[in-house]
């Protein structure tokens, strides 16, 4: 995501005022006063929290300071505490008495005020003197006692931070909290928690994770210098200059998206100068070709095409959105709703129901019908602050989603944000949100606008452009001039971008629903809206600290749609996934006892196909919404082993391979057999497009790729058309025929991705009509899952061997299965 | 408003060592401020503790219709009455009155209130 140049101040975060208690954050200005040392003048507040005495007395006590000042804005006012009569500040000796005749107090020092003898005589009655600190706290009715509610919000400290804290500020007086918890240099991070005290601790845990993440990012796209690069120039509609080129990935780490900013270099010759300049990818081509549109059309050596370099360049704004949400979340307490605070730290809380009328119907029109489980979710979800949705493959939840969308913007409580992780899902969502009839905004980030989407008519920066009233025309004559031009006076610039907020800013305010990634959500130019219903799609792929950024715009009600027992966020640095950062938000929800409504019928899998991931990943509770004549495949003859069975385990015993990179595996037989599987199915009639070639490394992909083009006996155009993927990158995706490749073959190494049960159930689950598995079934054995998987293929005698046109049962003796994975 | 209910009320654990220890440094705190009082006040302080009933009559006059007078009682957010009251501080050498509320059942309060009562009966 790039913010574009034009928002300078996007992380203005949000910090707690400076009157905040030092040690907890409450800041209600009733309820806290300010050391009064000059070297010191920090907040604090009355309540005890953890703790004996009160903050303020904790701090007075631990940093033997002994005056204090009331806040402005409190009762009494900016005042500082003193002895009416002699102005000694010592809090410690400082008491009321009242008059004897009015109602009136004043504050006297014990020492020596109340015992002059002058005074007896007065209008005074000095045997009522009440100390300013009882109880190892300020008096409640002077300096008030934060609520129960305040302080269940606030930060949790102990006593021993405390006692750290002070004794920190003694060397540092700006240190914080935080800094006592810094890990050093070598340390292991934090681990994730189920529960957590307060947001704070949750920002601690998760804040550093999130550093190691985005430092491992940047350290390996800027590594991923490219030089000897060939170029091929073209023009794009919106007369940019385009550039088209390779950009080989040696392993499966980096995967360029579009939206993804690079350096284009030349280092110039004997007739041109050195150039170079910034582009972002908008899109990347069948032929694996990067498509780059260059900021800058000036100066391009369109003329030359050798001796290219790219960089990649890196942005921070996704990691800085997930720090600024955490901050968020902890010194805001307007963020979220107290409930929903509560529950994302797994407080217990007893549970609450939201009032609502509900609908009579819970279809929404535009909309398929709702089956069964469906409807349930829709209800249960309408009826509850926080919600999980399970969509196990194939069962319809961006259809649910949209009713539940369609059904929280009918209730008037403003709009709704409707967020996932990937551009693909919100692009899909928002669409059939649209297809309700609800008037939907899709946000995209600036770099990603001329990448071209399914509903582009959506975008924001498509309305914008396309908004046809008068009061517009200036906009739009200012639009044309920089299309042709490439650039505005800076006057006209100024004039235009004001304009253009102000646009985008009616048209995202007249919307029932905004739709973005979960980092879009974190784009200035929704920094001025709130969301109190927020649905997140996809959310069993997003972070924790992702998931959050568009909760904290105000959230009190959200819905969380999602698949645990599919592959979770993809996260690069092994450091920080250990410690827990790859565990979605609504994982640690499921663990903490939240009960997700699973929608039950499969629309996607022939029947047969559906039969073990049911059983192994969904307790059996997955129903058939499609039949078998529904999957029949009618006039395709391919050489199933069991007929109304499409699929097979065909054993393979090829060696597995490191590919050339080193970082990767290949397996060449299994290579050779996927085009032989492939070219018998375009010759039975299927088409390219119905075809998915997927597995579980980059190495084999490439190799595949490579083998059919070389080797394919039908015309290659066809082979080309075949999608050849990773699994992962197959999530959320299907096609009518799927052929896995599972590579490993080995006898000690073990088995690598495949280990993963969640990616087995993703690769089992793509195909509609019909699977093709090529494996080694001694070493996949092994493991207990495929050892379960490999015994249901033999049952059914789908576990075969020999030549494609002749396949036979295969006597292949299964090895036991470890308990433990490796 | 929201109202959360939390399931189990927060049991606050004071560990007794440290509240212990707290309570021996407050104490020393204490001890010491007026230990270090008396040695440096040796010559009593003038006294200068008139009432300024100026003050009180001033602000009755111009006080705004909500004021209300001291010795009002009106309930407060804990269920039980409070007092109204002046506490009386000093700007420099200006006497200021400022309102703040009290208890009812504070001692300062019944002190008042008994000196009061017993001047009604006399
Ligand atoms: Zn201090
Ligand atoms: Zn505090
Ligand atoms: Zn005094």
């Amino acid at each position: 995501d790039d913010p574009g140049d034009d928002d300078i101040h996007e992380f203005s975060k949000r910090d707690l005022p400076e009157h905040a208690c030092k040690y907890c954050g409450i800041h209600n200005p009733a309820c806290i006063v300010r050391c009064n040392v000059p070297s010191c003048r920090k907040w604090f507040c009355n309540s005890r929290g953890n703790t004996s005495g009160s903050h303020i007395v904790n701090h007075l006590v631990r940093a033997k300071h002994k005056e204090v000042c009331l806040h402005k804005d409190s009762p009494l006012g900016e005042t500082i505490l003193e002895c009416y009569n002699c102005g000694c500040r010592n809090v410690f000796l400082l008491g009321f008495i009242p008059a004897k005749s009015e109602s009136v107090v004043v504050l006297l020092c014990r020492e020596p005020c109340l015992s002059v003898n002058g005074l007896k005589d007065m209008n005074w009655d000095l045997s009522s003197w009440l100390p300013l600190i009882d109880d190892r706290c300020f008096l409640e009715w002077l300096v008030k006692v934060p609520s129960e509610q305040e302080q269940l919000r606030a930060r949790q400290i102990s006593a021993q931070q405390i006692n750290k804290v002070e004794e920190l500020w003694k060397t540092s007086p700006d240190a914080t909290l935080e800094d006592l918890e810094k890990p050093g240099v070598d340390d292991e991070p934090q681990p994730v928690a189920l529960k957590y005290e307060d947001a704070y601790q949750y920002q601690n845990v998760f804040g550093p994770l999130v550093k190691l993440e985005a430092d491992y990012d940047k350290m390996m796209k800027e590594s991923q210098s490219k030089d000897n690069i060939t170029v091929r120039w073209d023009i794009g509609l919106n007369k940019k200059r385009v550039a088209y080129f390779v950009f080989p990935k040696e392993d499966n780490e980096l995967r360029l998206v579009p939206g993804d900013e690079l350096r284009l270099r030349y280092p110039g010759d004997s007739t041109h100068s050195a150039w170079q300049s910034v582009g972002h990818v908008i899109k990347l081509t069948a032929q694996e070709e990067v498509a780059l549109e260059l900021r800058a059309s000036q100066g391009v050596p369109t003329d030359v095409n050798h001796n290219f370099s790219v960089d990649f360049v890196w942005k921070s704004t996704s990691f800085d959105r997930m720090q600024a949400a955490m901050k968020t979340f902890a010194v805001d307490e307007t963020s979220v709703s107290g409930y929903i605070y509560h529950r994302l730290l797994g407080h217990e809380v007893e549970l609450q129901t939201v009032r609502n009328t509900l609908p009579r119907r819970f279809g929404a029109p535009g909309l398929p019908e709702l089956n069964a489980s469906q409807v349930y979710a829709v209800k249960s979800v309408l009826q509850k602050p926080v919600s999980l949705i399970q969509g196990p493959p194939g069962t319809g939840k961006t259809v649910t989603s949209a009713a539940i969308v369609y059904h929280l913007a009918k209730q008037g409580q403003g709009q709704v944000l409707v967020c996932a992780p990937s551009n693909v899902a919100v692009d899909q969502l928002a669409e059939k949100i649209s297809a309700t009839g609800l008037k939907v905004v899709r946000l995209c980030a600036k770099s990603r606008e001329a990448v071209s989407s399914p509903v582009e008519h959506l975008t924001l920066h498509y309305q914008v452009r396309h908004l046809d009233t008068s009061d517009k025309s200036e906009l739009h004559k200012l639009q044309l001039l920089k299309d042709e031009q490439g650039e505005l006076s800076s006057a006209d610039e100024k004039k235009y971008k004001a304009l253009k907020r102000a646009t985008e800013r009616e048209i995202a305010q007249s919307a029932d629903v905004i739709c973005c990634t979960c980092v879009g959500a974190g784009d200035p130019r929704l920094s001025n809206f709130r969301f109190r219903q927020v649905l997140i799609d996809e959310s069993t792929q997003a972070t924790e600290p992702e998931c959050s950024i568009p909760l904290v715009l105000g959230c009190k009600q959200v819905v969380l749609v999602g698949d645990h027992c599919q592959l979770g966020p993809v996260i690069m640095c092994k450091k920080a996934a250990r410690a827990g950062l790859s565990q979605s938000l609504f994982e640690r929800l499921v663990l903490l006892g939240v009960k997700p409504i699973r929608l039950q019928v499969q629309y996607r899998m022939h029947p047969c196909l559906s039969e073990f991931p049911s059983n192994s990943f969904y307790e059996g509770t997955l129903q058939n919404g499609v039949t078998m004549h529904q999957r029949l495949s009618q006039g395709i003859d391919f050489p199933w082993p069991v007929p109304n069975r499409p699929m097979f385990f065909y054993v393979q015993m090829g060696q597995e391979e490191i590919s050339a990179s080193g970082t990767s595996y290949l397996n060449r037989t299994e290579s050779a057999n996927v085009e032989k599987i492939v070219t018998t199915f375009l010759k039975s009639g299927v088409n390219p497009s119905q075809i998915g070639v997927i597995t579980p490394y980059e190495g084999q992909r490439a190799y595949i790729v490579n083998h059919m083009a070389r080797n394919g006996s039908l015309r290659q155009q066809l082979y080309k058309e075949i999608e050849v993927a990773s699994v992962d990158s197959f999530q959320g995706r299907e096609k009518d025929y799927i052929i896995l490749s599972c590579v490993r073959s080995n006898e000690h190494q073990g088995i690598g991705f495949l280990n993963d049960p969640r990616r087995l159930n993703v690769a089992l689950t793509r195909a509609r009509y019909g699977i093709v598995i090529l494996g080694n079934p001694k070493v996949l054995s092994k493991q207990p899952l495929w050892n379960s998987l490999l015994t249901h293929y033999k049952e059914h005698e789908c576990l075969v061997e020999g030549a494609l046109n002749n396949l036979k049962q295969s006597m292949v003796q299964f090895q036991k299965p470890k308990k433990i994975y490796n | 408003e929201e109202h959360i209910k939390m399931k189990q009320k927060k049991v606050v654990e004071v560990d007794p060592a440290e509240a212990e220890e707290f309570e021996r440094e407050l104490r020393a705190l204490m001890q010491e401020s007026i230990d270090s009082r008396k040695l440096e006040m040796r010559a009593r302080p003038t006294l200068n503790m008139m009432i300024p009933m100026n003050l009180f009559e001033g602000s009755k006059d111009h006080g705004r219709i909500t004021d209300g007078e001291s010795g009002d009682e009106v309930p407060d957010e804990q269920g039980g009455n409070s007092v109204r009251f002046r506490v009386l501080v000093k700007k420099g050498n200006k006497q200021q009155t400022k309102q703040l509320y009290i208890p009812r059942d504070s001692s300062l309060v019944q002190s008042t209130k008994q000196k009061e009562a017993a001047e009604l009966e006399e």
